[in-house]
């Protein structure tokens, strides 16, 4: 009951700070923002919905008038580009970057060369098309030389038909866009990124929290009231932990709405729930080193970079020595369980060491608390 | 710590440089300040290390994967007895499981594996006999991670295709047939390298620019909150040395900084032409920015106002700093250099900068220097916004551009 009271007053303190509740609000354009940018990139990556989106046709390629003669300048027309002659090479070299995003010529008898605008943004879908057409292209020329009929040429041309068969669609997950670029994006790292950002907050209103108190001189008061130190501590945490998770919650809503489904919530709560303990135990440690809340905002601060380099950099680094390590970092663990529709249940084992971490953390940091330090006796 | 310097003034008043020094000795023997400085480098290591493994990753030529951590992200079963498919698949991303069609279609409809690929048995005869394959893909709708193997498994059967046809070729065309040759150039650096050796790096030298806030806003609001502003204000003091003051002090850490991030990412193996000149660069933008800072630190009343102040007046430095410099790579205009970080990033290209180009970003920086700092000593010099009650911000503003009447 004793522990309701401090934890009712500071969900209170919370509810009521006008800059946790504009926190929330820019989270909201934060994954607004992620995911027009998955979209986006999604739409410049990937070759199908590149050509849905009719941005190949707007894309010119140059190319001198033998290839432009030749079956060549078709296969680059199938491939949707706009194909444009010109007769100096210099001058469609100028606009190579600008107006053309490649440049084609016959250079001698039997030879092409192909120049690419590496800088385009454009660049791995122009070049896959380009060497689709020059694939087809030099078989072409061959199978011509050969003399083969056309049917047999057909079937050198074409010799794999995959068939997609669809399983399950009335199960169909809702996806927005259905495209690796746009599921690796959003899953192998917005998905975690969002759902850990109130976390990183929570730590900072654990350090205000606390320090504030100090600083207001009110926690001598608090130290002396009939609570004890667990008590207090859990009085301030539980409200923060229930803000953090419910903020995360709400961002699960968000992505569904957004049509990315977030699969077994209650797995991702779990692990959250102890990475939260986690954050909120290095706030409660730092608060017990630093002697006001502009020290305490600088060293949360560094504490944070540190905690995204170790659970966002291992998604973008390939470490063949560190893979066992890695299967168990909780940002891994949450990409693999949020996109799964039936997850595996003993995965959650690999989230052991995240949970035995996090209650070590906060462990020592309850220890650490109830050292005289906290009141600087 | 100003009746300290006061005790030790000279007739004439106190000079900026005085307080400069006497701030920037103290910053620099405070054992809290060098424990961040250090941190801050050990994160600058962690910084280099991510950039390598992505330049590594990006230069591998196997293709880039978004998440490259992510092995077994996507699942697949294959009943293929020849490996004539499985052999091209990229186990990078996704885990290949290999069995029997019942087996595989079993997993699928329980939930164990995402698609089955089935490739026909008798797919050995048909490249003996120039015949065409069947592959069949059966996948999970329910999967959201379904485009992922759709295509992986697209292009498997692409690379599975090429090599055929290649094989068929080779043996029903002539060997004396010449093929026709292809090269293919590339003009330009990636984009993907660009943003990693370029625009990375450059912006790596831009932050500690954004580093030492909480030091000015310490300095500022840190005089009101301790009620040494009185004091302060009382004393013989011109509030442009003050500010001034406790402005090039800052300056001096930051140039510390960036001399120290400079030679640790030159050890390290990046490569920054110029340096002296990308010094001064990133050290001229350095003075608008804390310019920024002291207006906010001298408008707000405490230490957390101070913080949202900052954060979202970074927030917008950032933005001017790098919007040009993101127009710069698409688009090579001359007012993207309004930007030092697009000046940086030419000197990085090694581009032919003539003398008026750099003209562009150091004129800026000194209009922005001039107007910062005139903002903030008139701030600084008016009772009501340091001591209070203090005027809201449309009223200052109004004020500043003389429409005093306006607002009666």
């Amino acid at each position: 009951m004793k522990i309701f009271y401090l934890s009712k007053k500071e969900a209170q303190d919370i509810l009521t700070n006008k800059i946790y509740l504009l926190i929330i609000f820019v989270q909201v354009f934060i994954i607004l923002g992620a995911f027009g940018m998955a979209v986006a990139t999604a739409v410049v990556a990937d070759p199908v919905l590149f050509d849905s989106y009719g941005i190949t046709s707007n894309l010119k390629v140059g190319v001198d008038q033998d290839i432009s003669r030749s079956q060549m300048a078709e296969y680059l027309k199938e491939q949707g580009f706009t194909i444009i002659k010109y007769n100096d090479r210099e001058d469609a070299i100028k606009y190579l970057g600008n107006d053309l995003v490649a440049i084609l010529e016959n250079s001698s008898q039997d030879e092409i060369t192909v120049t690419i605008d590496n800088t385009s943004p454009f660049y791995p879908v122009v070049d896959q098309k380009i060497n689709d057409s020059i694939t087809k292209y030099q078989q072409a020329k061959k199978l011509e030389a050969a003399g083969l009929n056309q049917s047999t040429i057909n079937i050198i041309q074409n010799p794999v038909i995959l068939t997609e068969i669809p399983v399950n669609q009335d199960y169909e997950s809702p996806i927005a866009m259905d495209s690796s670029y746009f599921v690796e994006l959003m899953y192998g790292f917005i998905v975690p990124f969002v759902l850990l950002l109130p976390f990183f907050m929570a730590s900072n209103i654990v350090t205000d929290s606390i320090v504030g108190e100090r600083e207001r001189k009110t926690f001598e008061v608090l130290l002396m009231t009939p609570l004890t130190s667990t008590m207090v501590i859990m009085g301030k945490i539980i409200p923060i932990l229930f803000f953090s998770l419910l903020q995360s919650m709400a961002w699960i809503l968000l992505f569904d709405l957004l049509q990315v489904p977030i699969y077994n919530p209650a797995m991702i709560f779990l692990i959250l729930l102890f990475v939260g303990l986690g954050f909120i135990g290095i706030g409660i440690i730092i608060s017990m080193l630093v002697d006001s809340t502009k020290e305490a905002n600088s060293a949360i601060t560094l504490a944070l970079v540190f905690a995204t380099f170790i659970l966002f950099a291992p998604l973008f680094i390939k470490a063949p020595y560190f893979e066992a390590i890695l299967n168990f970092i909780p940002t891994i663990l949450m990409v693999r369980i949020s996109s799964t529709p039936i997850a595996d249940p003993w995965l959650i084992l690999s989230a052991i060491p995240t949970i035995l971490i996090s209650m070590l953390i906060f462990i020592i940091s309850v220890r650490y608390f109830r050292h005289e330090r906290a009141i600087r006796l | 710590m100003y009746l300290l310097i006061l005790l030790n003034r000279d007739d004439n008043g106190l000079k900026f440089t005085t307080i400069s020094k006497w701030e920037f000795l103290e910053t620099l023997k405070s054992r809290k300040f060098l424990t961040i400085f250090f941190l801050q480098i050990s994160v600058l290591f962690l910084m280099i290390f991510v950039f390598n493994a992505f330049a590594t990753n990006i230069e591998s030529q196997q293709g880039i994967s978004i998440t490259p951590s992510l092995a077994g992200f996507a699942s697949l079963d294959v009943d293929d007895e020849g490996r004539l498919f499985s052999k091209y698949i990229n186990p990078d991303l996704i885990t290949i499981t290999h069995s029997t069609f019942d087996e595989s279609m079993e997993n699928l409809n329980a939930g164990e594996t995402m698609a089955v690929v089935l490739v026909p048995e008798d797919s050995l005869d048909k490249i003996r006999d120039i015949g065409t394959i069947d592959v069949k893909l059966y996948l999970d709708q329910a999967d959201p991670k379904r485009s992922v193997v759709r295509d992986e498994v697209n292009r498997t059967a692409k690379l599975m295709a090429v090599g055929m046809s290649n094989s068929w070729i080779n043996s029903l065309t002539p060997q004396n047939s010449t093929p026709e040759v292809v090269t293919q150039e590339s003009a330009g650096e990636s984009l993907p390298m660009q943003i990693i050796t370029k625009a990375m790096i450059a912006i790596l030298l831009f932050l500690p620019l954004f580093l030492f806030g909480n030091m000015i806003i310490d300095s500022v609001v840190g005089e009101k909150e301790r009620k040494t502003g009185e004091i302060l204000m009382a004393m013989p003091i011109n509030p442009s040395d003050i500010i001034l003051g406790k402005s090039m002090a800052v300056l001096g850490i930051i140039a510390i900084q960036i001399a120290i991030w400079m030679a640790i990412l030159l050890i390290t193996g990046f490569e920054i032409s110029s340096p002296i000149l990308v010094y001064l660069l990133v050290l001229i933008t350095a003075v608008p920015v804390i310019g920024v800072t002291v207006i906010i630190a001298a408008y707000s009343k405490n230490y957390k106002e101070a913080g949202i102040g900052l954060t979202f007046g970074y927030i917008l430095i950032v933005g001017f700093i790098m919007i040009p410099t993101l127009a710069y790579l698409s688009n090579k205009s001359l007012i993207s250099n309004i930007s030092p970080l697009t000046m940086v990033m030419r000197l990085f290209s090694g581009d032919i900068i003539h003398a008026y180009e750099f003209l562009i970003p150091i004129g800026f920086m000194v209009f922005l220097s001039a107007v910062t700092y005139g903002i903030s000593i008139k701030l600084f010099q008016r009772d009501d916004v340091v001591f209070g009650p203090r005027p809201g911000l449309i009223r200052l503003i109004l004020e500043f551009v003389g429409l005093k009447k306006c607002i009666g």
